[in-house]
């Protein structure tokens, strides 16, 4: 489509000017996505009518928490105030935002956390319900679509509905402290990037090899352990730089793990603002970097693994004080 | 008739069977190392080239040995057919039947080399070759009486004389064959080939771990003193420590605590007691086992880098582990026991560097023989065969179709459907 093909020569051309902050970039990538959704329900409103209830569209994973790359994948989802009838409609709109997403150069999401999937897409009431099933089961499959969840923010439309949704989420977790337990469980296992005799693991095989996934084996710890804080302290806020800031004065050790995540955001950016697709921005060649760099980079994995483990320790102290 | 005799003839019999049934272990190490549309061949040509072998040594390969000659190789005994006995010592026809099962174990290392790529008819041609003029001359050097063994060189049960010779030859091999397609990037980056059963390669090890104790143990050639039992020890004890070093060492170099490198260590282990086991201490052994379960790491990671392909990992495991492993005693042998078993103490009980020397002189030079005299066979063979390789459709098709016409797994290989003859 003509719009599409144009927001994504836009993105083309302005993409280099923000790409070496993490804060521009994130408010391009934002405006980008809501012009590309605003067209996208234009298309499906001119094909479909228009919205037969008052809808919003929210976003998740590195986009909701304002930490995408140069490229980045989807996840997002739409909550709809409306009778379960209207919900073709809405997956139509779903499916359309991540064609035009897809067009304008977001990767569809592996997982399938897109709105276009009914699990992603549903009324208000229906998202409740599955919010408590999601707890009732507390699976690892179930929870780990909750942490997904989580980290989101409404990008167009009335941001109370999600809002209304994480007061529910808080409210099961006040009910129930264990959950906390779980959900560390859910994402302790580290794919750890440094070795028993403080050296880097780079991937050794394949198209990977000598490279480091940023994403996993620097990026998450800190990721995890905040929204684990957030949940803890109920903090909505998706940004896992925002969450710092919100919670140092609290938390005391945090303030050391900030500055080095800042320095992880732009390091990142510094590394990959020329690669060409999503499949290769997470990768770091281990070759590239200075003896410095890698240094910096050790630590701030190093940094990451103590920043879980003593995230994960405060927690589990205050379920245990909380059952006594 | 001594009942003793007796005894050291049916203990060598029975480590006879015990050192055939490692094949049964390669089988499965090899195939469960290699992919899935190569599995069928790969395990039936071992059960062939036994075969093939088997008459090889027969006809000439024990009198290259064993027979009257010189101190380069023996010239007697060929068509071997012995069933007199001397009533002391070892039957002669036990003694060949145990050691045409420790020929076949060399063979076999060899075609490790080959895997996953070698036409057929390549295995038909090396396997008559190498039994000729590549194994029974190095065993002649060492155990035949050779020019080696006049040194004093300590290779027990054959870390040199089988190990590292079938390397050898497997070196040459997938030199000349080169890199199986799909090992190696065009940046030169190396890809994981993984093999398709972790469960069968395991099995495998463990296998050839008990048919170990026939070859190691069985080489005391008898009961007497029941020193068969230290042998077993340390070749015990070796084996554990090789497994336990890998896997510690490849996870503190990667992270992983990778599956196949620690069943390579316990081989390795064994591979590097193997010559030493009748010379060291227990605490040796483990020392012994521990390094090589080090170096089959540092190894296969070598040979990646170097682009050479070595598909189930013939040269780390029997290669580098054998030189380590034949070089120990230069080291770890002590003085009581190399006087029960033959040559000098090692360098860390006063010995100097003499053993370590002889050990050296006979790594270099067996392996150097092995070696060259591998590579021009297989140059000459894949001169007159046009080429020792099947095509690449072949090779991408597996050759369980290619050499034999039918898949290991035929279920799970795709459009084979119409290949079936089926009658209902």
């Amino acid at each position: 489509m003509k719009e599409y093909d144009q927001l994504k020569s836009w993105r083309e051309q302005n993409i280099k000017t923000v790409s070496g902050d993490s804060i521009k970039l994130n408010e391009f990538h934002d405006r980008l996505i809501i012009a590309t959704v605003h067209v996208a329900i234009e298309k499906v409103k001119s094909e479909w009518g228009p919205a037969p209830a008052r809808f919003s569209f929210f976003i998740m994973g590195s986009a909701g928490r304002s930490e995408q790359s140069v490229w980045s994948d989807q996840d997002h989802g739409i909550i709809y105030q409306g009778p379960e009838e209207v919900n073709p409609y809405f997956l139509k709109l779903g499916e359309e935002i991540s064609n035009a997403l897809f067009a304008v150069g977001y990767d569809f999401c592996d997982g399938n956390v897109m709105a276009s999937n009914p699990r992603w897409c549903k009324s208000t009431a229906a998202w409740a319900d599955q919010l408590h099933d999601w707890f009732d089961n507390e699976s690892w499959e179930s929870l780990r679509h909750f942490s997904t969840f989580f980290d989101s923010r409404v990008l167009v439309g009335n941001e109370e509905y999600l809002a209304e949704l994480k007061r529910i989420a808080f409210w099961r977790l006040e009910q129930n402290k264990n959950l906390y337990l779980r959900l560390i469980e859910n994402v302790s296992h580290i794919r750890k990037g440094v070795g028993l005799f403080g050296q880097l693991l780079p991937n050794s095989y394949g198209d990977e090899a000598g490279t480091i996934n940023l994403k996993e084996k620097v990026f998450f710890p800190y990721v995890n352990s905040l929204r684990l804080l957030a949940l803890w302290e109920k903090l909505t806020e998706p940004s896992t730089l925002v969450r710092f800031k919100r919670l140092e004065s609290t938390y005391g050790y945090l303030e050391n793990y900030k500055n080095l995540f800042i320095i992880l955001l732009n390091y990142r950016l510094r590394f990959q603002h020329d690669t060409k697709s999503y499949e290769k921005v997470h990768l770091l060649e281990v070759e590239r970097l200075t003896r410095k760099e890698k240094q910096e980079l050790k630590q701030m994995m190093k940094n990451g693994y103590k920043l879980f483990s003593d995230t994960r320790g405060i927690i589990e102290k205050g379920v245990r004080l909380e059952n006594k | 008739m001594d009942s003793v005799f007796l005894m050291n003839n049916l203990w060598v019999g029975i480590s006879a069977v015990l050192v055939l049934l490692m094949q049964g272990g390669f089988i499965l190490l090899e195939a469960g190392s290699t992919r899935m549309k190569n599995a069928g061949h790969v395990a039936g040509k071992t059960v062939f080239t036994i075969g093939l072998g088997t008459i090889v040594f027969w006809a000439v390969g024990y009198g290259l040995i064993y027979g009257e000659g010189n101190s380069f190789v023996g010239l007697s005994n060929f068509f071997y057919g012995d069933y007199t006995t001397m009533g002391e010592g070892l039957a002669g026809s036990v003694d060949f039947f145990f050691q045409l099962a420790f020929a076949l174990i060399a063979l076999t290392i060899a075609f490790g080399g080959f895997a996953e790529r070698a036409k057929l008819s390549a295995y038909v041609v090396f396997a008559i070759l190498f039994s000729v003029f590549v194994y029974p001359v190095v065993a002649h050097w060492i155990w035949g009486g050779g020019w080696l063994s006049e040194h004093g060189k300590q290779d027990f049960a054959g870390s040199t004389v089988v190990h590292l010779t079938g390397a050898m030859a497997a070196l040459a091999a997938t030199i000349i064959l080169k890199p199986r397609i799909g090992k190696y990037n065009k940046d030169g980056s190396a890809n994981d080939l993984a093999g398709h059963n972790q469960v069968y390669t395991a099995l495998g090890v463990l296998i050839l771990w008990i048919g170990w104790f026939g070859f190691n143990a069985g080489s005391t050639f008898g009961v007497e003193d029941a020193f068969f039992g230290y042998v077993a020890l340390n070749t015990q004890l070796a084996a554990g420590a090789g497994a336990v070093a890998a896997m510690f060492v490849v996870w503190a170099l990667t992270g992983k605590a990778d599956i196949p490198t620690t069943l390579n260590g316990a081989l390795a282990g064994l591979v590097a007691i193997t010559a030493s086991c009748a010379f060291v201490a227990p605490w040796a052994a483990v020392i012994i086992g521990l390094i090589g379960g080090l170096i089959v790491v540092f190894s296969m990671k070598f040979f990646d880098k170097a682009k050479i392909d070595d598909p189930i990992f013939a040269l780390s495991v029997h290669g580098a582990a054998g030189i380590w492993g034949t070089l120990s005693t230069g080291f770890f042998a002590t003085p009581e026991l190399a006087a029960m078993n033959g040559g000098m103490e090692g360098l860390l009980y006063g010995g100097g560097f003499h053993q370590l020397g002889v050990q050296i002189l006979g790594v270099a030079s067996s392996g150097l023989y092995a070696f060259v005299v591998s590579f021009v066979i297989l140059k000459i063979m894949s001169v007159v065969m046009r080429s020792l390789r099947v095509s690449e459709e072949e090779e991408i098709i597996g050759l369980d179709l290619s050499e034999h016409g039918s898949y290991g797994y035929p279920e799970n290989m795709p459009n084979q459907n119409q290949n079936q003859n089926t009658s209902a």
